[in-house]
């Protein structure tokens, strides 16, 4: 379905390494996208995959590939270089049980920090975090979307259990999303003042949020791209005044309009004294152990978080209006998510529901549901 | 450190004579490989070379990830693994600390020659003292019969539904001719599993590398052309005959590098 997704999104060019439980997405873009306008391509190792998918998505197409975790340590380092670049990049990261090979036919959510936090610096990387084969496509498509008018790199955070369980769609009932292109520019644009000075012009921004739009590669300027600390022309200098600049750019054009990059599922009980929080596969045992404890009488409401990053602030403070506590669902060891969001949650009593090695159960989230407060 | 498998002999049924049997030094418990496939009888000559030399207690092997990952519950020595395409270089950190070991990696194709290509040029480069034991079946298999770099020209796979084509996915690499070029290189050879008398000569190879690893003048290497009945698609026997009018052809068997004669 993400396949599905990345190409309904417009997605035309993807290169692979095969992984457990990633590879379905690589097998289906091998054989879908070149019958439709697409290229795909494999790659003699992740390094190279992601790498193919910079150049391509570099020259203004719309790029996607698909690791687990050992293949996305190989991968941080481009992705820390798309971030730097600008360049518009989707990654779909089927989690897996770690650390190392760890097990490759186990699912976990012990990924999240470890996408989110893979670059120097700590920049905010959007992650998106379906929970059933529908959502692989609607997120798939909403993460070309946000890569592109972000000029980032996006992550499709799912896993073993969401990737390699047989589930049936509707096909026809599928929303006909299509993903926004970034801005392009058929010419050389015009940075008026700022380009006397300057040879090369690979863009130009006023404010740091703005999201400027880049010259053309193959025009008449001079357009660079470089992983190094850069001014706006794409030129390498050290620590210019100009470098911070582009330096902070980076995060506050994610910050500064992260209240239009956020996706939840809300089902809230006005009345309720407990808020139960998951995303991924666990929120669909949530899903369950609420609505069971709801019917023996439990006023309990529900987050399922698919936006991921930027932490949707907003959202978890309206879901937790009147709330007593907390509880976070997620299948890692130490509550991976619960640890970033519960310092948005002030006096709030936060727990954890976690396992790993296997699925979270709606009876074990339902015993602390129902357990005392 | 291996005394209670040592113990452990077979003996032939009164009046019977015992001619074949598992070595003492390959741990008694079914594999889990496909029926037919090639990496079965590479573990056993390894193995019979380890207990024919009486190297057991000094050789420490290096397993990758791939179908192989399990080698280390077969092979009775210790063992350590790599991840995906670093068993060279894993190998190196141990042999340099530990130069009296033998030491040998045991690899596929896509280990050795896709994501570990850059280990692997640059271990025969400085030519460090292993036995590099490489398994091309021209797949990945663990993974589920991917192209690998080794897939040869035509040849379908899970992600070449309509066959390798060169245009989009090059040649097939024979990084065994690459390798032989290099002066780090000491030993290099083609062999095959697929018949007894392929596998006799085999064995022959890997009792010199294990004793050319004793000479400290390079590293040893030794391809196997092996097949893959589950990832090709194929019976065991198709697969073996399959692998000699379509493998060979492409890896001619025989000794690449020799000492002392190149
Ligand atoms: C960094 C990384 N990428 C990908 C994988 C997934 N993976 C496991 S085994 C394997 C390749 C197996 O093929 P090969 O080396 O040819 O050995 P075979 O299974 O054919 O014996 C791959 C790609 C991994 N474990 N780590």
């Amino acid at each position: 379905m993400m396949a599905e997704g990345a190409i309904q999104a417009g997605c035309a060019f993807f290169a692979g390494y095969p992984i457990t439980p990633a590879t379905g997405i690589f097998k289906a873009m091998i054989d879908e996208l070149p019958s439709r306008k697409g290229l795909a391509l494999s790659a003699p190792d992740e390094i190279s995959a992601i790498a193919y998918c910079i150049g391509a998505s570099m020259r203004g197409f719309k790029s996607m590939t698909a690791t687990s975790g050992p293949g996305w340590a190989l991968m941080t380092e481009s992705v820390q270089y798309a971030l730097m670049t600008e360049t518009p990049l989707v990654i779909a990261l089927v989690q897996r049980l770690g650390p190392s090979t760890g097990g490759a036919t186990q699912g976990s959510q012990g990924d999240v920090l470890l996408a989110e936090y893979c670059t120097s610096g700590g920049y905010t990387i959007p992650i998106l975090c379906p929970t059933n084969a529908r959502e692989c496509f609607e997120l798939t498509i909403l993460a070309f979307t946000w890569a592109e008018i972000l000029r980032m790199p996006v992550i499709v955070l799912s896993d073993k259990e969401i990737a390699m369980t047989t589930e049936s769609v509707d096909y026809e009932s599928l929303p006909q999303m299509t993903s926004q292109d970034r801005p392009k520019n058929s010419a050389f644009v015009e940075f008026g003042e700022y380009d006397k000075e300057r040879k090369n012009g690979t863009y130009y921004f006023h404010a740091l949020h703005e999201i400027p739009i880049f010259s053309p590669v193959g025009g008449s300027r001079k357009v660079t791209a470089t992983g190094s600390a850069h001014d706006k022309a794409g030129t390498l200098q050290k620590n210019s005044p100009e470098t911070i600049d582009v330096l902070a750019h980076l995060e506050e054009k994610l910050l500064w309009r992260a209240d239009d990059f956020v996706a939840v599922k809300q089902d809230l009980d006005p009345a309720a004294e407990t808020l139960v929080i998951s995303y991924g596969i666990s929120s669909r045992a949530a899903q369950d152990a609420v609505r069971q404890s709801r019917k023996s009488g439990a006023k309990v409401s529900m987050l399922t978080i698919q936006s991921l990053f930027p932490v949707p602030r907003k959202k978890l403070r309206q879901a937790t209006e009147g709330v007593k506590r907390v509880i976070v669902v997620e299948e890692n060891l130490r509550g991976l998510y619960r640890s970033v969001i519960e310092r948005y949650l002030g006096p709030i009593q936060v727990r954890g529901v976690n396992k790993i090695g296997a699925m979270i159960t709606p009876a074990e989230i339902r015993s602390v549901i129902e357990g005392a407060v | 450190m291996f005394e209670d498998r040592k113990m452990e002999t077979m003996t032939a049924p009164a009046g019977m004579e015992l001619v074949y049997r598992r070595p003492s030094t390959l741990v008694d418990t079914p594999m889990h490989y496909c029926p037919g496939c090639s990496h079965g009888v590479v573990h056993r000559l390894i193995m019979e070379v380890v207990e024919e030399t009486g190297i057991q207690e000094k050789t420490i092997g290096v397993a990758p990830v791939g179908c192989s990952v399990f080698a280390y519950n077969y092979l009775d020595v210790d063992m350590q693994e790599a991840p995906h395409g670093r068993a060279t270089a894993v190998a190196t950190g141990i042999k340099r600390v530990h130069p009296d070991k033998i030491v040998f990696t045991y690899q596929g194709d896509g280990d050795l020659a896709a994501i570990g290509t850059g280990e692997t040029i640059h271990t025969v480069n400085r030519g460090e003292s292993i036995v590099v034991v490489f398994i091309n079946n021209a797949i990945y298999g663990m993974t589920g019969g991917q192209m690998a770099p080794t897939t040869l020209l035509g040849m379908v796979t899970s992600t070449t539904p309509f066959g390798r084509e060169q245009p989009v996915m090059g040649y097939p690499l024979k990084i065994t001719e690459l390798i032989a070029h290099l002066p780090g290189a000491y030993f290099v050879t083609r062999q095959a599993v697929h018949t007894t008398a392929h596998v006799r000569k085999a064995k022959k190879a890997l009792q010199a590398a294990f004793e050319y690893q004793g000479h400290n003048k390079g590293t040893c290497f030794l391809e196997f052309v092996s097949n893959c009945p589950s990832g090709w698609k194929m019976t065991p026997l198709e697969a073996n005959d399959w692998l000699e009018k379509n493998m060979l052809p492409m890896y001619p068997l025989g000794d690449l590098k020799v000492p002392g004669r190149n």
